[in-house]
């Protein structure tokens, strides 16, 4: 059925079957929206989000919590069994790089391994969940999402010279635990619904953190290609669908129209308005009155068609809610309450699979931002679908729902075979080739999955573990030096390193976030470019990463300052083994490790003296920690 | 009992003297890559090319000065554009602009005749081995978005490059050496950034590594001052016996065993790079044809020369830019500046072109010439011109390419591509089917999308352009 617009302004909306049916004629093309049908609704994202009735396991004993119940329950349908528990300073070196990214102190590892009451490591994640270093760990992830950078991109690359407000806007709101539905209401709407407060208008920075040409010929493209990134972000972030593949034409796979896409920009369409040359950062309700929700034929900016009204995409829209004339001017409230709404059967889903995914390396979706037909499905739906209904009953609180991951049986397995406690150490053996050889990709999770370190926690941990990391908090991004090499082929001004010292040493999350220019070692170990939302990092091993490591100033900078602390607090090779290794890698040395140490700092020693060094015993250490920092014992949790 | 592979190698290679041995493991690596090891995914058909220099002339140079010869242009010199030709977007308003002749007379060049400006009398010699593609065309006046389209096929942020594509399709020939390098001009600026030669989406294994002249090719590439071989060696030794222990007790995990390899990676770079980037064992002979002793073309004839070393040395794409952060940009005075820009380049590109044909390497080595766009036939502020996406030129040679012609045609005085056009996306096309790839199959799943280089839109491969 084909409606011409013409006749029907503004859009009307034809209910018809339970869909709505727009047409929408253009001088050369018709487009008709094709109604949803059964089969399109029966697809697993669409359920309605109840929670699942608990399985039952043969292994009593194993679980820790109901999170166990459902990975036991797959586990059991076939001839494996969970790994051991891991050892106390692998849980605790695990817990810490997880929740807060950095390394536990030695200090904190003695106190741990000394803790015998029986909840020791609950109340070190719950000392994790409440240090302010959590919202510094887990905000970087929101902002990989949020494709978060300080500068508009394209030629200028300028700055924006509020956008760090924001950053710290996403920490903060995680440290405190914000809700969930609170935190995304503020990213969409946080203008309409706290007028008086600044901070939330600085919320709807989410929308607008990706690129922006503020020079380019032609306004209308910037707008459109604008909105429509916004368009696209909000879908995938918050729903988790690829609504942005519905932008020049239906969706090619799920239920998602090309009218779809143009009522939900449609939501955004008046409160950006744009002037030539200048930046833009957070969204501002009736900002341009004179906008008008389109359809664009192709998507293309030169050929609007007629006008929309905002509504909810009708895949998703179960209850079936609709947008009255009673909300204008709220219409990205509205957009948030529905997106939030216990009868949304996305968005509980889409943000317990992220955290999920966060923790173990790879969602019970692996696709985390696309749960359409062309997303993997569920590996655990009933657990993702207990997690999500346990999330909405519980306040939305995500640090409630770490809480309960890390405390579980599962979180807590080993990631690598039991090398020496085992009573049957052949059964042991066995059962561990058995678990990689039928789940090599671990997605029963009958075994913790070995995770690399991300740049940002390389970085860090390093610092941390020289005791020189800043703990300092917030503020405009800082810019530690680059290489001279690099500089030299730099624009004026593209980076200028801070001019204090201690700068250089802040946390990763505060460096400046340029989008033309991504902190090497960043750049090297995987961080996205902020270009377009990146749910999933994807680590990569190239030499390039191995002469950064080695041979970087950063690198020696951190080991020289680590060897400065060892030598000032133990004079003797054995002692310094163990001072260093703990530092650096959270464990101690085993004997053969000490042996190993000591004739390397003697060898090392016997060469820098030979090569006339003043202080042969800070240079030896210096590069014990480098090769330590270097070592995969030090870039992979177990 | 156990090892891990190529560990003597390791060892051989951290320290001292490790120049030649690297070498002889560098022509050993070389060797078995001829067998195929060389290669992640391999070809969807027999390549033509194994390899691809691209020429990048940053700012957009002018196709009416160089390669597209107009004469109508030169008789309508001064005047407007006539109103048959409608309305023009362009980036400065030149619209209206009286438009300007040809700076330099055109001329027949070699034995096929194809017609090359007097700015470029070194590439002019080479006109038989050229393939002029007079109709390029793409669709955004800014530079950066062009960049971006003449590197990624789409003018947005984010999308990974053709060099990446090719090192994601194919893999690196030589092991000691990244499969995508970027020679940037050293006065920087590129309109856009690095992001040109990102990797996008893919991972980061395929992005663009930038290499320099000088001791120090690759950033990181030799220990800080005060960290000697010896101590570096013995550094080494210790790493790998903590990493091999490491290893054991985690099931010989493959990406562990993979970053431990990546350390003898990086130190057979660390003596592979700067080989490739020391010009010492070039002949006198070398050095001049690229006019590396003449201060004008030492910069552009040494990057020429270094791309010529690494595609010798299995670098499967070499990407040179000409042209700081403004480049061939000539907004206000095309002879000064082309003047300029072709002082610096042609010579190199014309040495680089008879050195690779002398070796043979021409033959299954692709050469691309373009810029990011060309340049209006309207004048700007009298004597410049402004950016033209509409029409423009590049050329390719080698690879078997038929040479001395000229694909497509722009209207009459240059402003938009008007016969056998040949849209970016087509060209990337042809470019892939070229190297071997299929641009329909070499895909990569990013957000419920098969991401490609030629983007949604279906294109074909330029047949006329293979043939």
């Amino acid at each position: 059925m084909i409606v011409s617009l013409s006749s029907l302004r503004p859009l009307v909306l034809l209910t018809m079957l339970g869909s709505c049916l727009v047409g929408i004629v253009d001088a050369q093309e018709a487009y008709e929206e094709i109604p949803i049908d059964k089969v399109d609704r029966g697809h697993w994202a669409y359920q309605p989000i109840t929670e699942p009735r608990v399985p039952s396991v043969k292994d009593v004993r194993w679980p820790q919590s109901n999170i166990d119940r459902f990975i036991l329950n797959k586990i059991e349908q076939t001839e494996l069994t969970p790994a051991a528990r891991a050892d106390r300073l692998t849980l605790i070196r695990r817990a810490y790089f997880d929740l807060i990214g950095l390394p536990p102190t030695p200090e904190q590892l003695n106190t741990f391994v000394a803790d015998e009451r029986p909840d020791a490591f609950r109340r070190v994640v719950d000392q994790l969940l409440a240090s302010p270093q959590y919202g510094r760990r887990w905000g970087q992830y929101w902002l990989d999402l949020a494709r978060f950078a300080e500068t508009d991109g394209f030629e200028h690359d300028k700055v924006r010279p509020t956008a760090w407000r924001y950053r710290d806007w996403v920490i903060d709101a995680l440290s405190a635990d914000m809700p969930y539905d609170e935190f995304v209401t503020m990213q969409l709407a946080g203008d309409i619904v706290r007028p008086d407060d600044a901070d939330a208008q600085v919320a709807t920075s989410f929308c607008l953190s990706g690129p922006d040409m503020p020079d380019i010929n032609s306004m209308e493209e910037r707008k459109h290609v604008l909105m429509n990134e916004v368009t696209s972000t909000v879908g995938s972030v918050l729903l988790s669908l690829q609504v942005g593949c519905a932008q020049c034409h239906d969706h090619k796979f799920d239920p998602i129209s090309q009218a779809d896409f143009y009522r939900l920009r449609a939501f955004f369409e008046g409160s950006v308005k744009l002037s030539r040359n200048q930046s833009i950062t957070t969204l501002a309700h009736g900002a341009d009155r004179d906008a008008e929700a389109k359809f664009y034929v192709r998507g293309d900016y030169r050929r609007p068609a007629d006008v929309l009204s905002p509504a909810f995409p009708r895949i998703a829209n179960t209850a079936g809610r609709m947008l009255g004339a009673e909300h204008a001017g709220e219409e990205r409230s509205q957009l948030a309450s529905w997106i939030t709404d216990g009868d949304n059967p996305l968005t509980a889903r889409s943000i317990v699979n992220r955290v999920w995914q966060f923790h173990f390396g790879t969602g019970l979706v692996a696709t985390p931002s696309d749960f359409g037909i062309v997303g993997e499905e569920p590996t655990h739906p009933e657990l993702l679908d207990f997690l999500a209904a346990r999330l909405m009953s519980g306040d939305w609180s995500l640090k409630r729902l770490h809480r309960e991951i890390l405390l579980s049986a599962t979180y807590q397995t080993q990631s690598r075979p039991d090398a020496s406690v085992a009573e049957d150490e052949q059964e042991s053996r066995s059962s561990w080739s058995r678990r990689l050889r039928f789940d090599p990709e671990n997605r029963l999770l009958s075994r913790f999955p070995r995770r690399r370190l991300d740049a940002e926690s390389i970085r860090d941990a390093m610092f941390a573990a020289s005791e020189t990391l800043n703990h300092e908090a917030g503020g405009r991004g800082v810019m530690p030096p680059l290489p001279q090499e690099m500089v030299q082929t730099l624009l004026k001004g593209q980076w200028k390193a801070s001019e204090v010292t201690a700068d250089h040493y802040r946390r990763s999350i505060y460096i400046f976030a340029r989008r033309n220019l991504r902190y090497p070692l960043f750049a090297t170990f995987d961080r996205p470019a902020a270009n377009c939302s990146c749910a999933v990092r994807h680590p990569s091993t190239t030499p390039i990463q191995s002469l950064l490591l080695l041979n970087s100033k950063i690198t020696l900078d951190a080991s020289h300052r680590l060897a400065a602390r060892v030598i000032e607090e133990v004079d003797e090779d054995q002692q310094r083994a163990v001072a260093t290794f703990s530092r650096v890698l959270s464990r101690y040395p085993t004997r053969e490790e000490i042996d190993d140490t000591v004739s390397f700092l003697e060898d090392q020693r016997r060469i820098l003296a030979t090569e006339g060094h003043k202080d042969v015993h800070r240079a030896a250490i210096t590069n014990l920690a480098r090769a330590l920092f270097n070592s995969n014992a030090f870039l992979y949790v177990d | 009992m156990f090892s891990i592979p190529h560990r003597r190698d390791f060892l051989r290679t951290a320290g001292g003297g490790i120049g030649a041995m690297a070498l002889q493991s560098l022509l050993t690596r070389e060797s078995s890559a001829e067998e195929g090891l060389g290669s992640s995914q391999g070809t969807h058909h027999p390549p033509r090319a194994k390899r691809m220099i691209w020429l990048f002339m940053h700012g957009g140079p002018s196709q009416v000065d160089l390669f597209d010869p107009k004469p109508d242009l030169l008789r309508f010199a001064g005047k407007p554009l006539p109103d048959s030709f409608g309305e023009v977007m362009t980036r400065r308003k030149v619209a209206r602009n009286p438009l300007l002749a040809p700076i330099k007379p055109f001329r027949p060049r070699g034995q096929s005749g194809l017609e090359v400006s007097d700015f470029l009398p070194h590439i002019a010699e080479h006109a038989d081995d050229l393939c002029v593609i007079r109709s390029l065309h793409g669709d955004s006046v800014n530079h950066p978005q062009s960049v971006y389209q003449m590197n990624t096929g789409s003018i947005l942020m984010g999308h990974p490059s053709v060099g990446s594509w090719l090192a994601y399709g194919l893999g690196s020939d030589n092991q000691d050496m990244p499969a995508f390098v970027v020679l940037p001009d050293p006065g920087g600026g590129l309109k856009g950034g690095p992001a040109a030669w990102g990797s996008g989406y893919l991972p980061a294994t395929y992005q663009g590594t930038t290499m320099r002249a000088g001791k120090a090719p690759v950033l990181n590439l030799q220990p800080q001052d005060g960290i000697s071989d010896a101590q570096q060696r013995s550094t080494l030794d210790f790493l790998r016996k903590m990493n091999e222990r490491h290893w054991m007790a985690r099931d010989r995990d493959d990406e562990l065993s993979a970053r431990i390899d990546a350390y003898e990676l990086a130190f057979r770079m660390q003596a592979a790079a700067p080989e490739v980037v020391d010009l010492t064992d070039e002949t006198a002979e070398t050095i001049s044809l690229y006019g590396i002793d003449d201060p004008v073309t030492r910069d552009f004839g040494e990057r020429c020369l270094l791309a010529r070393r690494m595609v010798e040395r299995g670098v499967r794409f070499v990407q040179v830019y000409s042209g700081n952060t403004n480049g061939w940009d000539a907004h206000s005075n095309v002879a000064k500046n082309h003047g300029e820009y072709c002082a610096k380049t042609d010579k190199p590109v014309a040495a680089l072109l008879k050195d690779l044909k002398r070796s043979g390497l021409l033959e299954d080595t692709l050469v691309v010439w373009c810029g990011e766009f060309g340049r209006m036939p309207m004048s700007e502020q009298g004597k410049g011109r402004d950016h033209n996406p509409w029409g423009y030129c590049g050329w390719i040679a080698g690879a078997g390419i038929r040479g001395g012609r000229a694909h497509g045609e722009t209207d009459a005085i240059g402003l938009r591509a008007a016969n056998d056009r040949v849209h970016v996306n087509e060209f990337h096309a042809t470019l892939l089917h070229l190297m071997g790839l299929d641009h329909r199959k070499l895909t990569f799943l990013h957000n419920g999308l098969d991401e490609r280089l030629t983007g949604p839109s279906e294109v074909d491969v330029v047949q006329e352009l293979i043939s």
